[in-house]
């Protein structure tokens, strides 16, 4: 890379001894590695001032671009239709139109992060440390897995929508609020854990599917809440939503 | 420092000062060590430096690949950084009253100067680190960073990913707009649905039955007093951690042995 990392000497195949020195140590140097780090002056600082400057050219060229949003007074005569949340609690609120609010609002999340800190208790391996998806299998886990929770998804939304749970059961409220969602929830997940196993997978490598299933479920319930959520928070398409229904 | 020869003149006289400058005990005061050009003062500028201390002198190759890490952290607390200056500044201007608050952020659009393009940072600054937050902790996750003995920064990581939403939702109230209170109030719904205790919660949240004066000093105080706090806290944790833990995760660190435990 640059000067100080260069090999002074350099060892010569044609040759059969190579060139070594006495040199002045803490410790003795056995078994270990060739060095493979470098100062962090200037190697890691100048990335990080690069970052910094970076993000800030972005931020500024964004915000003289792009005003930040300012409606009319609140007024709680006003009732917004849709009135929606910030938009990384829209995939809360899409959930809250399939199920009973404390479901969506407490449970799910809660147990969603509770999951989360357990991820590092539950995968106790050492292996594969510092690889991105550990291997190509792991890859093709997330991938698949991404792709299995999107279609699902996408299904449910539309079948909740044109065909909505609540008018094939309505009573009593334990169904549709409740017990249909859990087990929908449970069924598929059990059916994602069930397909993946398929590959003989590692722990980590399961849990990256699960991991997946959830990013993906983020990201695809913020969507279709955020893009494609009009008055009543019905579905409809992008370029129909009422004025206003976007909340930037 | 080199000494070369340079022709008498301008530069001269300019290197001469230089020198005086460097070598004068205000400066000596100020800086422990001469510029980091030799590897020791580049080691001793890390040791001797407050802002750079939580850095280690040397680092891994590895963890300098854009394409393991894409600065994700380093972003995300830069945008932090942004957040408390431009709020810091925001606070100049707004009044946490419902009389007020709404009136106080047309001024600011109006009349403040750079009024705009301050709150638009503010803004932008949080949507953008809700998302570099999240993408960090996908990266860390995907890279299996999370891994002994790094189990309990991943859980602060996720703490600090939960404290920034908290943070962005409670500042999402202040402008005392529509698009705030409604939001607002469609989330203290959801809270109030829960069982047992959601009608408690949302009492204590909004400290009224209804989203007004006393919710508005609430979600301030906790914009920018105690989860500001918090935050600081668990972030110093989380930095200082990276540093006992071995600083960034790389291959080298992986061994083929199956659960620990055992073992130990």
């Amino acid at each position: 890379m640059s000067e100080e990392t260069r090999e002074m000497f350099p060892k010569d195949s044609n040759k059969t001894y190579g060139l070594m020195a006495l040199v002045k140590g803490t410790s003795p140097m056995v078994e270990k590695g060739p060095r493979d780090t470098v100062m962090s002056w200037p190697h890691l600082l100048i990335l990080e001032v690069l970052a910094a400057l970076g993000t800030t050219v972005l931020l500024l060229f964004w915000s003289l671009a792009v005003k930040a949003p300012l409606r009319e007074i609140a007024n709680p005569e006003v009732t917004e239709n849709p009135a929606k949340a910030a938009w990384y609690f829209l995939s809360l609120q899409e959930l809250l139109l399939h199920m009973h609010p404390a479901l969506a609002g407490l449970f799910i999340p809660g147990l969603v992060i509770i999951l989360l800190i357990l991820i590092p208790y539950i995968d106790r391996s050492k292996k594969d440390i510092g690889i991105w998806f550990a291997s190509a299998k792991g890859r093709a886990i997330a991938l698949w897995s991404a792709v299995y929770t999107a279609v699902w998804l996408t299904g449910l939304i539309l079948f909740d929508e044109f065909v909505r749970v609540r008018s094939l059961v309505s009573e009593p409220e334990i169904l549709p609020g409740w017990i249909i969602p859990i087990l929908v929830i449970g069924g598929l997940v059990t059916l994602l854990y069930l397909l993946i196993r398929r590959w003989h997978p590692t722990t980590r490598e399961v849990i990256m599917g699960l991991f997946s299933a959830f990013v993906v479920t983020y990201f695809v319930l913020t969507i279709s809440a955020l893009f494609f959520r009009g008055l009543g928070m019905h579905l409809t398409w992008p370029w129909d939503l009422p004025p206003g229904a976007m909340p930037f | 420092m080199r000494t070369t020869e340079v022709p008498r003149g301008q530069g001269d006289k300019k290197s001469y000062l230089w020198d005086k400058i460097r070598q004068s005990s205000p400066w000596r005061s100020l800086f422990r060590q001469g510029y980091p050009n030799t590897d020791e003062n580049r080691a001793l500028v890390m040791f001797n430096t407050f802002f750079l201390h939580i850095h280690p002198v040397n680092v891994k190759r590895h963890s300098l690949k854009i394409s393991y890490t894409w600065g994700l952290g380093v972003i995300s607390f830069f945008l932090l950084l942004v957040l408390v200056g431009t709020g810091a500044w925001l606070m100049f201007f707004y009044v946490p009253s419902v009389e007020r608050a709404y009136t106080d952020m047309q001024n600011l659009e109006t009349a403040v100067t750079f009024g705009i393009l301050m709150r638009g940072m503010h803004r932008w600054a949080a949507h953008l680190m809700v998302v570099a937050v999240f993408l960090h902790m996908c990266r860390v996750f995907y890279t299996g960073s999370y891994k002994h003995p790094r189990e309990f920064n991943w859980v602060i990581g996720v703490s600090l990913w939960v404290l920034t939403l908290l943070l962005s939702f409670t500042g999402y109230l202040l402008p005392w707009d529509q698009l705030s209170y409604w939001a607002i109030t469609v989330s203290a719904n959801i809270v109030g649905s829960f069982p047992f205790i959601g009608e408690e919660i949302r009492l204590l949240l909004l400290g009224a039955s209804e989203a007004g004066q006393q919710a508005l000093i609430r979600f301030y105080t906790l914009h920018i007093a105690i989860f500001p706090v918090v935050m600081t806290l668990l972030l110093g944790v989380h930095f200082w951690r990276i540093r006992k833990d071995g600083g960034l995760s790389s291959p080298q660190e992986s061994t083929e042995n199956e659960p620990r435990g055992a073992a130990q």
